[in-house]
This record gives structure tokens, sequence and C-alpha cells, in this order.
């Protein structure tokens, strides 16, 4: 059942990633809510609840955001491979996780779609593109974390629930 | 790592390949519509709720600019700047018969089809827009796209039966076949991944200033000559490079687009190789 609740929530929110949260232009970039979303998710549920969701809201936001599918869900699998750092309790405070996360997800997710571009015959101009994109994207990401984090708390499990880990 | 999660991730790896083989092959073009169809009244109600909304967060990260006047007085700038751009460039093909043929021959009469932007790449790195008009409308790839106000907006790049994808000349995937208004020196007009625009291939020798107006050359048959694309907004001359490298400045809107015209009548050549 939470798996299709989870299912639910990430198709709902690669939509409102698709129609609203592109509007909002910070440091000339859009926050990636859904990115934020699921590194949150991922530091709160685990990585077992993360990833059908990313599967969802990967093709979901490939197919109304204009982006090949195949390229989102690539550029979102980076955040498995943080499951794992997650897994490993290098970092103790869940909220300096999710920020680290999201900074490291950031960068890989905007690097993936930036070579992708370079790939199928974009400008190779790549300090522009780390300049323009990546660095900011991601720099505005970290700045959506600790909100998103906040309201994700709630998501976690009853037992966890209680415990404040800033 | 359990094997339940190396299971999750290999599958989503897989698809993540299958779907840009899929992607590559026009096999998902049928399922993106109809998402698109289904999604679109819910991302259209979506975007007009929470613009305001980003509209004020955009104006205060602008340093308080106010976009609505902004807009207003780019679109009328555009319009004014695009009628005088258009009379010189008319003063400048009337002082030859042979361009004025060839234009007359490009511009038959110019058939354009308002449409809606729906939606857009919400990539960083990309200028993508959707707009509701598709191949059942008689869009096909390769059209041209301008503003209202007659810029250059970008080209049809992907149709659907009710949805077409153009993609924005700021676009990093992006290339145009320019011409300086004023000197008549050619180079390619290219996106960026900052949104910007450069024209390469300018050569040295070329008399090209700040202000000058860019417009489409029609070199190559995928643009028709003598749209507006912007104004040089800076040059950069080096000894050691062979060619300048001009900015130049869009008149149209791009981030802020609405509504945009698909010039029907245009149909783009692919010109043969000599042998």
């Amino acid at each position: 059942m939470r798996y299709w609740t989870g299912a639910v929530i990430a198709f709902f929110l690669a939509i409102v990633q698709a129609s609203s949260v592109e509007q909002f232009k910070i440091l000339g970039v859009s926050p990636n809510l859904l990115l934020v979303f699921l590194v949150a998710w991922l530091v709160v549920r685990g990585l077992d609840d993360v990833l059908p969701m990313l599967f969802v809201a990967g093709v979901t936001f490939g197919l109304v955001g204009l982006q090949p599918p195949g390229v989102i869900l690539l550029a979102l699998l980076p955040i498995a491979g943080f499951g794992v750092l997650r897994e490993l309790h290098v970092v103790h405070s869940d909220l300096i996780l999710v920020v680290l996360l999201v900074f490291g997800a950031s960068l890989m997710y905007e690097i993936v779609i930036l070579g992708s571009i370079m790939a199928t015959g974009g400008v190779l101009e790549v300090a522009t593109g780390l300049r323009a994109t990546v660095v900011p994207a991601a720099i505005v990401n970290v700045g959506l974390a600790p909100p998103v984090y906040f309201v994700m708390r709630f998501a976690k499990p009853a037992q966890r629930r209680g415990q404040l880990s800033f | 790592m359990t094997a339940r999660t190396l299971a999750w991730t290999s599958f989503i790896a897989i698809a993540a390949f299958v779907l840009m083989a899929a992607s590559r092959l026009t096999v998902l073009d049928p399922v993106e519509n109809v998402t698109l169809n289904v999604t679109s009244p819910m991302q259209t109600g979506l975007s007009s709720l929470t613009r305001p909304v980003a509209d004020w967060v955009n104006n205060i990260t602008d340093a308080g600019a106010l976009s609505d006047e902004n807009r207003r007085l780019r679109e009328e700038n555009e319009r004014l700047t695009n009628e005088l751009a258009r009379a010189r460039e008319e003063a400048i093909q009337r002082q030859s018969a042979e361009d004025l043929n060839a234009v007359k021959q490009q511009f038959p009469d110019d058939v354009f089809l308002a449409s809606n932007v729906v939606s857009r790449d919400s990539s960083n790195a990309r200028a993508i827009i959707a707009i509701d008009s598709g191949s059942g409308d008689g869009v096909r790839e390769g059209m041209i796209v301008v503003s209202e106000g007659r810029s250059l907006v970008g080209t049809v790049t992907k149709t659907f039966e009710d949805y077409a994808w153009i993609t924005l000349i700021t676009d990093p995937k992006s290339a145009v076949s320019a011409i300086v208004q004023e000197s008549r020196s050619d180079g390619v007009v290219s996106g960026n991944y900052d949104g910007s625009l450069v024209m390469d291939f300018v050569g040295q020798g070329a008399a090209v200033k700040v202000g000058d107006f860019v417009t489409t050359s029609g070199v190559g048959g995928r643009y028709p000559s003598g749209i507006v694309i912007g104004r040089i907004a800076d040059v950069q001359r080096t000894d050691q490079d062979l060619f300048q490298k001009v900015h130049v400045d869009h008149l149209a809107s791009l981030s802020k687009l609405e509504r945009v015209l698909v010039l029907t009548s245009f149909e783009p050549r692919t010109l043969e190789k000599p042998e």
C-alpha cells in the first residue's frame, strides 16, 4: 500500500515540478523540488522506499517535462548510490545528511543532463554549463532542502518520529 | 544493500537506457501525446495558480524589477525595434533587385498559426517549450516560430497530434545562419547554457559594432532571410582568434512567452551537397 501511496505522491510531484516549480527562477535556475523531495524521502524512509518513487517520478517528469524519460531516470539514479552513504551512518544528523546528499545529487543530476545535451549535439561549453546551470542549481536546491526535510520528518516511521536529529 | 534494493536499482538503470533508446526511435511519442493530453489541464491550472507567486518571488530575486511592466515595455520595444529593423532591411533589400526577388520567392505570403505555450522544459540547461498546436493543425518539424512582435523564437523540433515542441534559439542545440544587418557580415548564432546568444564565425575583418541588428540570413534553407534575431550586445576581438565572438541580445522575451506564431507558409529546405 505504501508503495502505491509513494507512487501517487511522486506522480503529482513530477506534475507540480513540470508545471509550477519551473516558473521560479533563483540565481537563473529553477529549483528541483522533485529531487530534493526524493533525497529527503531517502533519508527519512530509506532506499527501499525511495526507489519505486524514483522510477515513477522520473518517467512521469520525463513524459510531461519535455526531456526524454530515460535521461531523467539516469540523472536521478545517483540518488540510489547516495542511499548507500546513508546506510553507512557517516553523518548522524539527518538534516546535514539531507543537505549534503541534495548538493551531491543535484550536481550529478545537472551533470548528467548537461552530458546528454553535449552528447547529442549541444555546444561544448563545459565551463559555461557548470557556471550557469550545475553549480547554481545545486546551491538553490540546498536552500530548499531544510524546509522540505522538516515536512518530510512527518513521514518518519512511528518509532523514529520522536527523535530529534538535526 | 539488500537484494531487493539491488534489483530495483538494476531495473531503473536498465529502464533508463531502454527508455532513452525508445525516445530516439520515437516509440514513446504516442505515450507522450496521451500524457500531455491528460495532464495539460492540470498543468495549466497549477501553472496559473502559482504564476503570481512565481512572479512575486522572481521580482524579489530580480532586485525588485516589475516584471509585468517590464514585459509590456519589452514587447512594445520589440515591436518598434522590429519595425525599425524591417524598414532598414527593406531599404537594404531594395538596393538589390536580385535580393528583392529572392525575398519575394521566400515569402510568397506569410501564413502564421497562433499557438499558446502550454509547457516549458524544466531542466535548467535546455530551452524548449511546448505549444498547443500539433501535426493535426498543420505544424511540421522544421517550421519557424516567431514572437508576436515577429522576432525569431525557435524551430519546431517535434510534433504530436495536438502538441509540438519548439527548440528556442537560446537552446544549446540551436544554430541559426545569421547576418549582421548593417555590415552584411555573416555567421552562426548559437544558444548556450546560460540562455545567451553568441554569433560565431564572424571574420576578424568584419565591421560589426554594438547595437547592430542581427537577422536570419537564409543560408542553408532552414530559415527564411530577414527575420530579426536580436541586437549586438558585445564584440570580443583578440589577435589570436580567427573569428570575432559576438554576443547578441535576443529581442523576444523568451523566458515569458505565452503565445507564439508558427510560420506555416515556410517550408524548410535541405540543400543537397554538390557531387
